[in-house]
């Protein structure tokens, strides 16, 4: 009995998976792919420096042709954390509410295993799939350093885990809303809504003096907002996001609990 | 011996939305129980809170002994379950569903397993969205039933399936009780429920009516009989004979409703010239109201039934 909850939700999920990873690995190789081409275009700093405003809203801040900057703006400030964000909201608001609304989960809650179980096979299985994502994009700007885009493989992997546990912590508080009530809309949609005012949060404090203070409520800021790419993620930062998804998963597991499951 | 199932003034509302009020009965080991309703009588809340997938508002339930509400894990470990509205992976096969479910499990008979994949033609090597209902509906009984479960507990098990295999299914049930194991029924079928059932509980509007065994229910009800000749015939010939409950003539036909032997209703016709006879049981509906009838009335005739507490 090896998790088989988590493999029948992995198995239903094996082609979207397919997708997530390679549609963004390849996005990855093409943005590597490309960097020599603008790596010393001062016109494409200008634009940044320029409209600062518009440049922040894109999470894109500082050069966006040095190495690092030129990830951030590609990939990891928006594109990365969006597409991840979406596979982790997207499978925590089906995992136990979308299947609860299919009329799935009954066959599964009839086997003979805990709710709390149930749950923490499907919390494995959601990291798992993220885990596998963020691998393959990272390993596919490693490959940078063909051309020319020197990112440092330490700090790279440590921005890369905290994408990793922004996703999974909005992805842990879409299945606990989800769990609450058995219904899947306002699981997306509220997290959803969380996830947005926190990227704007973040990404926007460079630029606008009053939102500056606040943007510690953010945990994009604790992930990519701020400069992880050539300072790493620190323990604060890890901390953050490890309490914030496990009090996440904590609520879920409370909800789970104590749900009436629909008939 | 211990009751395999014994609710205990179980109640469960939603909000103000009732679910089932103050239910008392217990089952036997190796009854069929037919609990027996129409639809939103509550007879999928009672079997959920039975599994612990809701948890009453009052009252408890035990299951094989165990309390339904701490001992969740150890009921499922020792029942099988076909859901009312039985869903599926869709994109899994049949034998998908029962490798994953039987590692889940642990203790799956594989002898079991084979003999009810044969005696059902169970079609196990096609994504279950390929599959009719009536087939998704045997990967389900194959789920509830692959190890050997004490209690099974199926909620509306035979939609989906032709007659010949309810027969099939009918037959697994008796075999079921036969070796010592309990069978709990859900089933708005009273057709369904008379074929198998060897006691039967009625419930409507989330409040048990009756628990009896099904010969003394069966008799409560009367049967519809109505003959059409070739011209008008008085219902008051007919309603003149003691058998006879009500009579009622449309045109040429006559609509009798007959309580016990229909030998003098038969006798008494054979005078007129019958162009067609046709005689129906007395459906679930029939049953509740000749029950309301005999409670309202306090008829002290009635053949003696179990209480609805089960006591």
């Amino acid at each position: 009995m090896v998790a088989e909850v988590a493999r029948l939700d992995l198995r239903a999920r094996r082609t979207s998976l397919a997708g997530y990873t390679i549609g963004l690995a390849l996005y990855a190789l093409v943005i590597v792919a490309l960097y020599p081409a603008f790596k010393n275009s001062t016109g494409l700093d200008k634009i940044v420096t320029e409209s600062p405003a518009i440049a922040a809203l894109f999470g894109i801040s500082g050069s966006i042709t040095s190495a690092d900057g030129w990830t951030n703006a590609n990939l990891y400030a928006n594109f990365l954390p969006l597409i991840v964000l979406l596979l982790t909201i997207g499978y925590g608001a089906a995992a136990v509410a979308g299947e609860e609304e299919a009329g799935r989960l009954d066959v599964v809650v009839a086997l003979p295993l805990s709710r709390h179980r149930i749950l923490t096979e499907k919390a494995a299985a959601m990291i798992l799939q993220t885990t596998i994502v963020c691998v393959a994009t990272y390993v596919c700007m490693l490959a940078g350093r063909a051309f020319d885009l020197n990112l440092d493989p330490w700090y790279l992997a440590q921005t890369t885990i905290g994408v990793l546990l922004l996703a999974i912590g909005f992805g842990f508080v879409a299945l606990a809303i989800g769990a609450i009530r058995g219904e899947r809309g306002p699981a997306l949609g509220i997290t959803t809504a969380l996830a947005a005012a926190a990227y704007l949060l973040s990404s926007l404090a460079p630029v606008v003096s009053w939102l500056n203070p606040w943007r510690v409520l953010s945990p994009f800021y604790w992930a990519i907002g701020n400069n992880q790419l050539t300072r790493g993620l620190g323990w604060d930062g890890a901390l953050v996001l490890i309490g914030i998804t496990a009090a996440a998963f904590a609520a879920a597991v409370v909800s789970f609990e104590r749900h009436d499951l629909r008939g | 011996m211990e009751p395999v199932v014994e609710a205990r003034g179980l109640t469960k509302r939603y909000g103000n939305v009732r679910g089932v009020e103050n239910l008392d009965f217990t089952v036997a080991a190796g009854e069929i129980f037919g609990f027996l309703g129409p639809n939103g009588a509550g007879k999928s809340t009672t079997i959920r809170t039975m599994l612990d997938f809701q948890r009453p508002t009052d009252g408890t339930v035990r299951v094989l002994g165990l309390d339904s509400r701490f001992d969740s894990v150890e009921i499922h470990r020792r029942t099988g379950y076909v859901p009312g509205d039985l869903q599926l992976f869709p994109k899994l096969t049949g034998r998908d569903h029962l490798d994953a479910f039987a590692r889940a499990r642990g203790t799956v008979s594989s002898s079991a397993t084979r003999l009810l994949v044969d005696r059902f033609h169970i079609e196990l090597d096609r994504p279950v969205r390929d599959l009719s209902k009536g087939n998704r509906q045997k990967v389900g009984l194959l789920l509830a039933f692959m190890h050997e479960p004490e209690l099974v507990i199926l909620d509306e098990p035979t939609a989906g399936l032709d007659p010949i295999m309810q027969e099939q299914f009918q037959e697994l049930l008796r075999e079921t009780i036969a070796s010592g194991r309990t069978v709990f029924l859900s089933s708005h079928s009273l057709d369904e429920v008379q074929r198998v059932a060897t006691t039967v509980a009625l419930i409507r509007d989330g409040r048990l009516v009756v628990v009896g065994t099904l010969a003394n229910l069966q008799l409560r009800a009367p049967v519809r009989v109505s003959f059409r000749f070739t011209t008008p015939v008085d219902p008051a010939e007919f309603q003149r004979l003691p058998v006879v409950q009500s009579a009622r003539a449309d045109g040429t036909t006559l609509n009798l409703e007959v309580m016990g032997s229909v030998d003098a209703v038969v006798k008494h016709a054979a005078r007129h010239e019958v162009l067609e006879i046709r005689a129906r049981p007395a459906d679930l509906e029939d049953l509740f109201l000749r029950y309301y009838d005999l409670e309202s009335s306090g008829d002290a005739s009635a053949p003696p039934i179990r209480p609805a507490d089960g006591r």
